[in-house]
């Protein structure tokens, strides 16, 4: 038999493709995000290529999150791949998205045989990759649920960038290293803290309104991993299903599965304060350049504290280190009411929360000098940064 | 010759008052005390300046006591952040002349200069020194040069303000065995007492006594102190012996090897009921905490976790020390726990990250630190501060050190 087959190749033959260098290359790059090579299942190290009569299908997982790309053989009337025997195979990930990253030619042809030994060809470089079995590469969670809905893709990034970077990162609380979403009346609400800060927006969604309520909580780190995959044409939309224990994020020829993160998020809406006794609207710029100076010299002491002064119409930032010395900066406020007011608080926090804001100014709304600190942007009633203030002693 | 050591003891003179009048020159030559809460009448004298002392101001006198003494006293609050920033000016300066530097508290230090006497006079390096801080910080100082650091810190006291004295081991029986017992450095008044009794009534007293049954009766110490009255002191001037001094920790052995975590827990509550006493007594808040699990088969293992949050209550130890347990736990049997607390801040420097979740249990003393703060901003930094600072500072301030 063995010779049978090493004499007819065709006979062993598992997988035989042809694919632009290119496409295989961005797709190659994107399933990368979900592989880790610190993972307890070996397989999951490698790259899973499963070509089909439609086009290739790209797979990489961590159990945590799982990216598969498809390249569909024609796209716009150009031909991106051709294949001639359909099949699948694993591959060692690392070396195979560098490899073709490296190739000089415009096409790569892969042809696996029946000991799952892949030979890529592009131009005139010949690489043998021994790969793994693919039956071996576990499966991908069946998701077919009508729990559905739909947003554009830009302000599915901005969401995620807006929320994500106040979620934390210790496992004190393992719910909080998750982004809460829920889902409501054809709105989607999005709050994270790692309890000393808070971010929370919410936006208008397509299709909400048929999916009922819905409370998921998605780890962090998929959506950071997420936003990187999504690319910019911003005008497209993203379709989002979810189940009990997974969320699959749809996008063009991307698909991003994440586990959810078990556990009762924290209500923290009784949390926000609603009053105000001190209102102070400023230049988000201005306001951040001067607690970025003031920080300088507040990184050097623990908890990176700098302190706020309002009173009689001005705003004064300042800090100090025993070491280093002090900084004061005066800004004068687009518009003050209330009482005057004094407070500490992160400069790290506040330059995190006002970085991630686009408008112009900011509102800064403050209760007393140990209570929560609102920040949102001018014209934008559904972003809502908050920060917990410092306490001295 | 070759192993002789050269240690100076530099004191500063009366330090806070001293710094007071650095900084405000008007007070110059003026009875000055500086308390706490004067307006108080038991406002109580921390230290006081020369010229408040020759009219008979002593530390820890109320401010009505000190007044019927001196009525023309100036009595000021503290500065602490200003004291402390002089200090740390104050061992800058002194780390020009030698890595061998020990800071023994906010206004006196050890330098080792053995290396310098090839070069320079000793006695000449002293007065070096001695105007430098004169001139670049406006501060007297006693110096005492000694072969070693008893002898050095004893120098230092002999002369006050602005001496330089010389002990040399051959100089013992005139310059330090006449002295009373009382005025050895490390005699407090109740080993004082004890001395007396035994007829030990000068430092001479206690050096010509037999070693061994000193030591029988009063101790290792007694023996140390012995060796101190003799001139012999191997001690090195140890530059980490500042930071390193700051960590205090407790460890229980069980009643028996366990595996409860109930039992665990309750022991590690025990523990940090301990810690957060001596916190209280300290008024520190710590950064680092250390957990030691020895299993029934004396297999040990330590380890650290530091925190953004200061450590002050019972509970934020507790529950910080258990969950490095609980992380680190390999469920054998366990014989001993240990808690260690390091990286201390005093509390009146100390800042909290105040958190979503508990905010309002911290929000009961809003009003109180919104209105120092008022005060504060008005009359100046410091006017008002909490009590802990001021014993804070009385802690830091050994009872003869004169400043």
């Amino acid at each position: 038999m063995q010779e049978l087959q090493d004499s007819n190749p065709n006979a062993a033959l598992a997988m035989k493709c042809t694919v632009q260098k290119d496409k295989l290359a961005d797709a190659v790059n994107r399933v990368m995000k979900a592989i880790s090579s610190k993972t307890t299942i070996p397989i999951l190290t490698g790259v899973k290529i499963t070509s089909g009569r439609d086009g290739i299908t790209l797979t990489g997982s961590n159990s945590d999150i799982s990216i598969q790309t498809f390249i569909p053989l024609e796209e716009d009337g150009n031909e991106n791949a051709v294949v001639h025997t359909p099949g699948q195979i694993v591959l060692p990930s690392r070396l195979f998205s560098e490899l073709v990253r490296k190739l000089q030619d415009e096409d790569v042809h892969i042809e696996v045989d029946s000991r799952f030994i892949a030979k890529i060809t592009s131009g005139a470089t010949e690489f043998s990759l021994n790969g793994l079995d693919p039956e071996e590469y576990p499966n991908l969670p069946i998701i077919n649920g009508s729990d559905a809905f739909r947003i554009r893709k830009d302000l599915l990034k901005d969401m995620i960038k807006q929320t994500v970077y106040a979620v934390s990162v210790t496992e004190t609380r393992p719910v909080l290293t998750g982004v809460k979403w829920m889902i409501n009346d054809g709105k989607l609400s999005c709050v994270a803290t790692d309890s000393h800060r808070l971010a929370q927006r919410s936006v208008s969604v397509e299709n909400g309104e048929d999916s009922g309520t819905h409370t998921l909580v998605i780890p962090g780190s998929s959506l950071n991993e997420l936003s990187k995959i999504l690319d910019d044409d911003d005008e497209q939309l993203v379709d989002i299903i979810m189940t009990t224990n997974q969320i699959l994020f749809k996008s063009n020829n991307v698909q991003f599965y994440s586990r959810l993160l078990d556990g009762n998020y924290p209500d923290t809406s009784r949390l926000i304060p609603t009053e105000s006794k001190t209102t102070i609207d400023l230049g988000t710029k201005d306001l951040y350049r001067a607690i970025e100076r003031a920080s300088l010299l507040a990184k050097e002491e623990r908890n990176n504290v700098v302190k706020l002064r309002a009173e009689g119409n001005q705003v004064e930032i300042s800090s100090q280190s025993l070491e280093l010395g002090r900084v004061f900066e005066t800004l004068v406020p687009e518009h003050f009411e209330g009482d005057p007011l004094r407070i500490s608080f992160s400069a790290k926090f506040m330059m995190d929360a006002l970085g991630k804001l686009d408008a112009q100014s900011v509102r800064i709304h403050f209760v007393g000098p140990m209570r929560p600190i609102i920040i949102r942007p001018i014209g934008d009633e559904n972003i809502l940064m908050l920060i917990l203030p410092i306490r001295t002693f | 010759m070759a192993n002789a050591r050269v240690i100076f003891h530099v004191d500063m003179n009366s330090f806070y008052a001293s710094v007071e009048i650095a900084n405000h020159p008007e007070l110059r030559g003026k009875p000055l005390a500086i308390a706490g809460k004067a307006e108080e009448r038991h406002g109580i004298v921390v230290t006081s300046s020369y010229e408040a002392r020759k009219m008979g101001v002593r530390t820890t006198m109320t401010v009505r006591e000190a007044k019927q003494k001196c009525p023309q006293l100036i009595v000021r609050h503290p500065d602490f952040s200003l004291y402390r920033r002089t200090s740390e000016q104050l061992f800058t300066m002194l780390k020009d002349y030698t890595n061998l530097v020990e800071k023994a508290s906010i206004d006196e230090g050890y330098l080792d200069v053995s290396h310098w006497i090839h070069r320079r006079h000793p006695l000449n390096l002293a007065n070096e020194i001695q105007s430098r801080i004169r001139e670049e910080l406006h501060l007297p100082c006693s110096i005492g040069i000694a072969p070693n650091k008893f002898l050095a810190k004893m120098a230092s006291n002999r002369k006050k303000p602005m001496g330089i004295t010389v002990i040399r081991k051959r100089d013992l029986p005139q310059t330090l065995w006449p002295l009373p017992i009382g005025k050895m450095h490390g005699v407090g008044p109740k080993t004082e007492e004890k001395f007396s009794l035994a007829g030990i009534k000068t430092i001479g007293d206690l050096a010509a006594r037999n070693p061994d049954a000193i030591e029988r009766k009063y101790g290792i110490n007694g023996r140390r102190l012995h060796d101190f009255a003799n001139g012999w002191d191997v001690r090195p001037v140890d530059p980490d012996s500042w930071d390193r001094y700051k960590s205090i920790g407790h460890s229980m052995t069980l009643s028996h090897d366990t595996v409860d975590l109930k039992m665990i827990y309750e022991t590690m509550q025990q523990l940090a009921g301990k810690l957060e006493m001596k916190l209280k007594r300290e008024h520190v808040a710590s950064y680092e905490l250390v957990v030691m699990i020895r299993y029934h088969d004396w297999k040990t293992i330590t380890r650290h976790k530091s925190t953004m949050q200061p450590l002050r209550s019972r509970q934020e130890i507790l529950n910080l020390a258990f969950s490095v347990f609980q992380a680190n736990w390999s469920g054998e049997a366990v014989r001993l726990l240990g808690i260690t607390l390091a990286s201390f801040q005093a509390i009146s420097e100390s800042t909290k990250q105040l958190d979503l979740f508990s905010y309002q249990n911290d929000i009961q003393t809003e009003e109180l630190v919104d209105l120092i703060d008022r005060i504060n901003d008005q009359f100046g930094e410091n006017t008002l501060l909490p009590a802990t600072r001021l014993l804070n500072k009385k802690r830091s301030e050994s009872p003869d050190s004169g400043c």
